[in-house]
Order: structure tokens, then sequence, then C-alpha cells
């Protein structure tokens, strides 16, 4: 009986063993992992179990030794602190006292104790966070801050002086770092240097002299205000700035305003015909050119009498410089005038018109003819009414009527109707008006006078009686200067023109030189007779060559002629009108079977900034009218009517029949 | 160089007459550059030594804890170290502190400074010959000296302050030869003791003095630091 209990026992035994592995040997050695007081009046002490323990099976006790005594204690307190830890309370806690703490893990096999750890509570200080931190947003528009201020935390006794703490916060603004600041013993801290709008986050912990930092405190948020990073100095600084750029954007204005103005009005109007179409001249297309323009109006010349048509054109070198080209006694040059101009429109004061606005001043000169040019050649001095064209301003050719002259003898009256600037003139004696029956040489001499300013000599082109019936003497050269406001030189081009379809009589030309021209100071006359001068010559202004020079050549029948060489026998001696826009409109008299009719237009308002540079106004756009074949008198019958600006001309054209066709000169009627 | 002024000075303070209780300025005519310091600033001026004493005192023991005894858990261990100082009955909470009245915590405090007074200069000495003891803490030890007696001078003066504005009353030792104060064992304990010890003790109670200077401030002159 007792050996089965026995055995029954043993077996039990084993059999409880062997179910149960864990119990076979005693727990793992525990460790106490920290001890922490958090007012250096009570402390707690935490362990950790081992890990192959079964905390189920396991329990743990802590004992502890004071200093200086033998007495073991057992942990008063399990449970307020949470598991595997002991709380010891005030009254359990010595400070100053060297505590000796064991931890034992027992479980049924045995027991485990750990190592033991000596705190002394004075030096295991931990404190709480600090609380209520708030931060307040102080200062001014001039410069804001942070006041950042806490509490001690509670359990920490700072009052009674038991606890000295040291606090420390940091603040991060987002995406930064975090920024440490040192408070010591106060609780409050001054944060500067914010940026503006930028949002921070700040935290603060503490610690006593002698111990452990406390957790980070929770964070708290604060946003620093938008501040208007401009003080008064920045105002300063952009309104300084933007003055200045407001100063430069204005030079540049005014210095491009300069060239623009210059652009837009040049000082120096060149003559405009109306009318005249510069492409389309520049496409070299007479016809359409001459087509456009076109003279409404004008009635076509029937073989007038040319000494009606003589037209004496007064060059005025004058800013508003314009040919008067008065016609001697025909009516209809005489009611072609300009409306509101007086007949009489001698010298002005302002243009200077001269002596030349009288007939008989013209008669005398141009009466001269050869002799007249054969002295001026000498003289160096022209009085001819020449008609030309000024660069530069605004000049226009005047026309004022056919050439009609001293035939009759009282032209000094047409030939002052309009107003007759200074200007040189320049005779283009139209072959036709010395091929015609009408001109006499005594005529033709008439016809081929040239209104002329005194100021301006002119080279008279007047015909020669013994060249073609024309008669008109070629001009030789005319040289002409471009004509601006402030001076008023007139440089006649240096125009050839030679004999037309004439002979080869050539007959001496008459360069007046213009030196008697006040107003034109610098023009220069050659008076060398370059080519025999012709009865009738026509030229026709090729172009206006650098120095200003109007290149006139011979007209011939060629037309289209551009070229600064003269050739062919373009002859744009014919005035075929005026056109409204003070556009002398010539007519080019090609062979007698054809007839052009070029007509110059007055060149609008709108000249074009290149002409004073170029100073080619002349050559690409003034045509003389062509002259007429020899012998044939298309005059004013060629006159395209369809010139639709030639409205000076009320009437009848101006068509310097066969006469002379100075370089055109529309009347100005305006002007 | 300073405890001799100080010296000096306590000299000629204590030669003033002592039956009349008054303040005794340093400053006697009451001139206008001198100031009678308060017994608030008295006390912070103790305070900041105490904390200056405590704060070597912790540096000392560490140094030597680090060069003379790497392996920690040998020395700590030990629970029984008896410091000489161990007979001085010194509350050990801040309650018990609290409950002491003035005098008596002046006491203690007097106590203390003065039982360190001999062992600190022989401590001095014995780091003097210590070769392989660094000449950074030797002279510590020196400075140490000085700071205790200056401590202990300062804290008399406290003592005699609110004795004289009727705060505590007179001492029980007063101001009475500091043999009387030192621990009755006739052997001093502190000969025995080894360096470490000793600076494991002169630690501790540096901590005490302080904390209870703090108390005793904040008792007598509450102020917002407190």
């Amino acid at each position: 009986m007792g050996r089965a209990v026995g055995t029954a026992l043993l077996f039990l035994t084993l059999l409880n063993t062997a179910t149960s592995e864990t119990d076979y040997s005693p727990p793992g050695r525990p460790k106490l992992t920290s001890c922490l007081s958090r007012d250096k009046e009570t402390f707690t002490c935490w362990w950790a179990p081992s890990d192959r323990d079964d905390a189920l099976q396991t329990t743990y006790a802590l004992y502890y030794l004071k200093e200086s005594s033998d007495v073991v204690y057992t942990c008063p307190d399990y449970r307020t602190a949470g598991a595997n830890s002991c709380y010891f309370n005030k009254n359990n806690t010595s400070i100053w006292v060297n505590y000796n703490i064991t931890v034992a893990a027992t479980n049924a096999h045995g027991s485990n104790f750990s190592e033991p750890v000596v705190v002394d509570v004075a030096y295991i200080v931990q404190p709480h966070t600090p609380e209520n931190l708030t931060v307040v947003v102080l200062g001014d528009k001039d410069g804001t801050f942070f006041r950042v201020s806490w509490e001690s935390p509670r359990k920490a006794d700072t009052r009674s002086g038991w606890i000295t703490l040291i606090y420390e916060l940091r603040a991060k603004l987002d995406g930064a770092d975090w920024e440490e600041h040192f408070a010591g013993q106060q609780k409050m801290f001054n944060i500067f240097s914010l940026r503006s709008g930028g949002t921070y986050r700040i935290q603060v912990r503490c610690k006593p002299i002698h111990g452990f930092w406390s957790e980070w405190s929770p964070t708290v948020n604060v946003t620093a205000p938008y501040a208007l990073p401009l003080g008064s100095s920045m105002w300063i600084l952009i309104a300084f700035f933007s003055a200045l750029i407001f100063l430069l954007l204005t030079w540049i204005l005014n210095v491009k305003s300069h060239s623009v103005k210059h652009c837009l009005f040049p000082p120096v109007p060149g003559p405009k015909i109306r009318g005249f179409d510069k492409q389309l001249l520049k496409n070299g297309r007479s016809e359409e050119l001459f087509n456009a323009l076109g003279v409404p109006g004008l009635p076509p010349m029937t073989h007038p009498n040319y000494e009606d048509l003589l037209v004496y054109l007064e060059v005025s070198g004058r800013d508003e410089s314009e040919l008067l080209l008065a016609d001697a006694n025909d009516p209809t040059i005489a009611a072609t005038t300009e409306g509101g101009k007086s007949p009489n429109s001698p010298s002005d004061s302002d243009s200077g018109h001269g002596s030349c606005d009288s007939h008989t001043l013209l008669m005398e000169k141009c009466g001269e003819g050869e002799e007249v040019k054969e002295e001026q050649e000498e003289e160096q001095q022209g009085d001819g009414v020449a008609v030309g064209r000024s660069y530069g301003g605004k000049q226009r050719w005047e026309r004022r009527g056919s050439w009609e002259r001293n035939q009759k003898g009282d032209d000094d009256q047409e030939m002052t109707e309009g107003r007759v600037k200074t200007w040189p003139c320049v005779f283009a004696p139209l072959e036709e008006y010395a091929g015609s029956k009408a001109l006499d040489h005594g005529s033709t001499l008439g016809t081929a006078r040239l209104l002329c300013s005194s100021v301006h000599s002119i080279p008279l082109l007047l015909p020669t009686p013994a060249t073609s019936p024309s008669g008109l003497h070629a001009l030789e050269q005319l040289h002409w200067q471009p004509y601006s406001r402030s001076e008023s030189t007139i440089q006649s081009p240096e125009h050839k023109h030679r004999r037309q379809q004439g002979g080869g009589k050539t007959t001496t030309t008459t360069t007046t030189t213009a030196t008697t021209a006040t107003k034109l100071t610098d023009v220069a006359w050659p008076a060398q007779p370059r080519s025999p001068f012709r009865a009738t010559e026509y030229v026709e202004v090729q172009r206006v060559n650098q120095e200003n020079m109007m290149v006139l050549r011979p007209l011939s029948s060629a037309q289209g002629q551009r070229e600064g060489a003269p050739q062919g026998e373009v002859d744009y001696s014919r005035v075929k009108g005026l056109n409204s826009g003070d556009g002398l409109l010539l007519q080019r008299a090609v062979d007698a079977e054809t007839q052009e009719e070029v007509e110059e237009g007055q060149e609008e308002e709108e000249y074009p900034c290149d002409i004073q540079e170029k100073n080619s106004l002349l050559g690409d756009e003034r045509y003389t009218a062509p002259p007429a074949v020899p012998g044939q008198m298309t005059g004013a019958g060629k006159l395209s009517m369809g010139l639709p600006t030639a409205v000076s001309l009320q009437g009848d054209t101006i068509l310097a029949a066969n006469g002379y066709v100075d370089t055109a000169v529309a009347m100005m009627p305006t002007h | 160089g300073w405890s001799f002024a100080w010296l000096g000075a306590l000299c000629l303070v204590l030669r003033t007459p002592t039956d009349t209780v008054r303040a005794a300025p340093i400053c006697d005519n009451g001139q206008a550059s001198c100031q009678v310091l308060s017994l608030a600033d008295l006390f912070d001026r103790v305070i900041q030594h105490s904390s200056r004493m405590h704060g070597m005192s912790n540096d000392l023991h560490s140094q030597f804890e680090q060069y003379f005894l790497p392996s920690r858990n040998h020395i700590s261990n030990r629970v029984n170290r008896n410091c000489h100082t161990s007979g001085i009955l010194t509350p050990n909470g801040k309650e018990n502190a609290q409950r002491l009245a003035g005098e008596e915590l002046t006491e203690v405090i007097l106590k203390l400074l003065w039982a360190w007074r001999d062992p600190l200069w022989h401590f001095h000495q014995s780091m003097a010959h210590h070769d392989d003891f660094n000449s950074f803490s030797s002279n510590k030890a020196l400075v140490m000296g000085d700071l205790v007696h200056e401590l202990r001078t300062g804290v008399e003066k406290v003592a005699e302050k609110m004795q004289n504005l009727g705060i505590i009353s007179n001492l029980v030792n007063g101001l009475r030869s500091p043999e009387q104060l030192l621990p009755s064992p006739v052997r001093p304990q502190w000969s025995l003791m080894n360096d470490y010890d000793l600076l494991f003790c002169l630690r501790r109670d540096s901590n005490k003095v302080q904390s209870y200077l703090k108390i005793l401030k904040c008792r007598i002159v509450p102020e917002n630091d407190c």
C-alpha cells in the first residue's frame, strides 16, 4: 500500500515535471532598469523580467537596504507606478541615503536576484515637464517677438527651494532645425528675430542642478505676424529707384522722340508734287506715275499759244518755298493762280521774294537770253527763274501757269502770281516749245524766262535763236543745294542737258550761280558752258545725287531713264500743270508719236524721311516733263489729265506746252 | 589668498564687542560708498558659495572615480560608508528639514562646515603626494578647502545677522570655539577614511548644505527665486 502510494507520488511528480518544462529552472535574472525621482521626495524603480521568463509563473519582489543599516526592506508599493515597478512614498524615502535595491524573480523552481543598484535619491531626480507653456506675440511694427512663459512642473517643489530647476526651450520653423535657448532658472524667455509669417513650434524642458533633463513639453504652435519688411528706409530706397527708372524712361523716350519727330516732321520739306507716286516712280513706270498724278480738270492742250503757256517759275528756297510759276498773260494761267494768293505776291517777307517777281525784271533778265546767259556765265550770277527743287524742307514747286512770257510784256504780273520763293530756277526748255511754231525767238526767249527770285540765280534756259525753234536754252548746269529751313542754299544739281532733238547745236548753258541769292547762300552755279546749247533742250531731272545736285539730263524720247548719266532724249520739260498739292505736273514729251506725260506731283506731306537723307528726291520722283519732240508741240495737249492733283491749274493747264518745263514746280497755292 | 582676507575681516569683525548686538557692517562710518548687505543678499552670496562648493566636490568625486576606480560597482555597492559626519544629525528629507527650526538648521549647517575644515586640509596634503593624481584635482582640493572656509564664515555671518535681527534665537553653540562642534569621537574618523570615501562624503555634505541653506533662505527671506 505504501509502496503503491510512493510510486504514485513518484509517478505524479514525474508527470508533473514532464508536463511543464519551465518549471524545471528557476527564473532568469531580472534587471532593474531605472530608478527615478520626480520631486526629490519620492522615487520609483522599474525592473525588467528576464526574457525567457514566463510572466505568469514568476513573481518579483524588490528588496532594499538602506545605508548603514542591515535591515532588509521590501517594496512598499508595487502598484502605484505600474507593472514591474516599486514606488517609494515620502515616508519611505530618505534623501542623502544610499539605497541598495535588488529585485528577485521567483518561480516554482527558484529565485533569481538582479544586480543590486545603489541609488541616492538626491541624484536621480528627473522632474516632469514644465507646464502651462504659453507664447505671446509682442512687439510693434518695427519688430515682433515671442514671449514664452511656463511654469515649473507640478510636483517639483521649487517654491520652498527644495529643488532648483533650470529650464531650456527650443523653437523650430517648419522645415528648419531646432533652435535651443537656455533660460536658466527663469520661467520666461523672449525669442527675437522672427521670420514674418513663419509658424514656430516651441517646447520647453527642465532639470535640477544635479539631475536629469525632463521630457520636452507638448509643442505650442505660434505664427509670427506678417510684417512689412519695408521700413521707412526701404520705402525711400524704393522711391529713389523708381524715380530713377522713370527718369531713365523719360530720357530714352526723349531721345527716341527726337528721331521720331525728326522722322515725322522732317525739317526740310522737299518739293511736293501732289499725286506723285513715288512707288510708281521707282517701279519705273513712268506712265503710270504720271497717270497717277493725273491732273483733273486740266484741259488738254491743243496747240495752245505757247506763249501763253509759258510758265514762269520761281523757285523759292525757303521752307515753304514755292515756285511760282507766274503765267504771263495767260488767262488760264492767271486763273490757275492759287486762290487766295495775291497775284502780286512779290517778295514775301519771309520768302524773300524779290525782284524776280516782277515780270519786268525777269523780262530783262530773261530777255537777255543768251546774252544774259553768257553774261551770267561770267557773272556767275543768275537771275533767271529756275525751277528747282529744294531738298530738305518742304519745298514745292510752284507752277503758275504756262510759261507765258514776256511776249505779253506784262508777265510780271503773272509771274508774281503765286508766291515765289527764292529758288534757283531752272529752265528746261521744252522741246515742244522749241518746236512750236508759236515760239519765235523772241518769244522763246521770253518763254524761257524763269522767274527767279533775287535770291536765287537760276540758270536760265533760254532758247537760243540759233538753235531749234524753241530756242530755248538749255540749262547747262544746275547746281542745287538742298534747301533747308535753316539755310537757304540751293545748289543746283548738276545736270547735263544737251541738246535734244535739235541739232548738234548746243547752246551755251547758262548756269547761273545763284550767288545773288540772298537766301541761298551757297548756290553755286557753275557757269561753264558745258555743252552747246541747243535751241530746245529738254532736261529731265534725273535725280539728285549725293551732293544734292540735281542731275538733269536731257530729255529724250526715252522714258524712265533714271540713271544719272544723261542719255536719251527724254524731254520732261513740259509742265503739264499744277496739281492741287502744289505739284508741278510735268509732261514728259516723248517722241512725237508718243507722248507721255510725266507729271510731277507734289510731294505729299508725307515726305519720306529718307528724302532728306538721301537727297535723292529729285531723281526719283521728279520728272520734268519730257521734252517734246522737237518740232512737236505736244505741250499742253499732253498733259495727262489723269493727274488728279493738278488742281492748282484751274482751267488751263499749265502745261508748258512745249515750253519750258523746268523741273517742275507745282504751284503752291497754299504755301 | 582670499581665505586670509576673510580671516582678516573675520578677526576685525570678531573684535567688536559682542554685547552690543548690532549689525556689524564692514564699513563703520556709514560711508556712502559702503553698503550694508541685506540679509537676502547675504543669503544669496552664501548660497552661491555652497553651489560652487557642491559643484567642485562633484567634479572631484567623479574624477577620482574615473581615475582610480573604473569599476563602479565595486565601490558603489558598498552600502556602509561611514562618513565622519555621520554622527551629525541631519534631516534627510524636505519635510524633516522644514520641521527644524531656523536655529537648528543653521547649527546643522555650521556643524557640517566645521567638520570639513581639517579633513580637507589633510586631503589636500595627501593629494599632493599622489603623483598619479593630476594636478588639476590637487588644485581643486586646495580650492575646496578655501571654499569651505569661506562658506563657513559666510554662514556664520548670516547666523549672526539673523540673530541680530531676532529672526532666530541665539544659537545653542553660538560662536564658540569650533572645536566644540566637532564630533565627539576624539579620533577623527576622517583619518580612517580613504580618499575616495572622503570625496564621496564631501559631495554629499555639500549637497546637504546647499539644500539646507535654500530652505532656510526661502523660509526667512521669501522671494520669487524660491
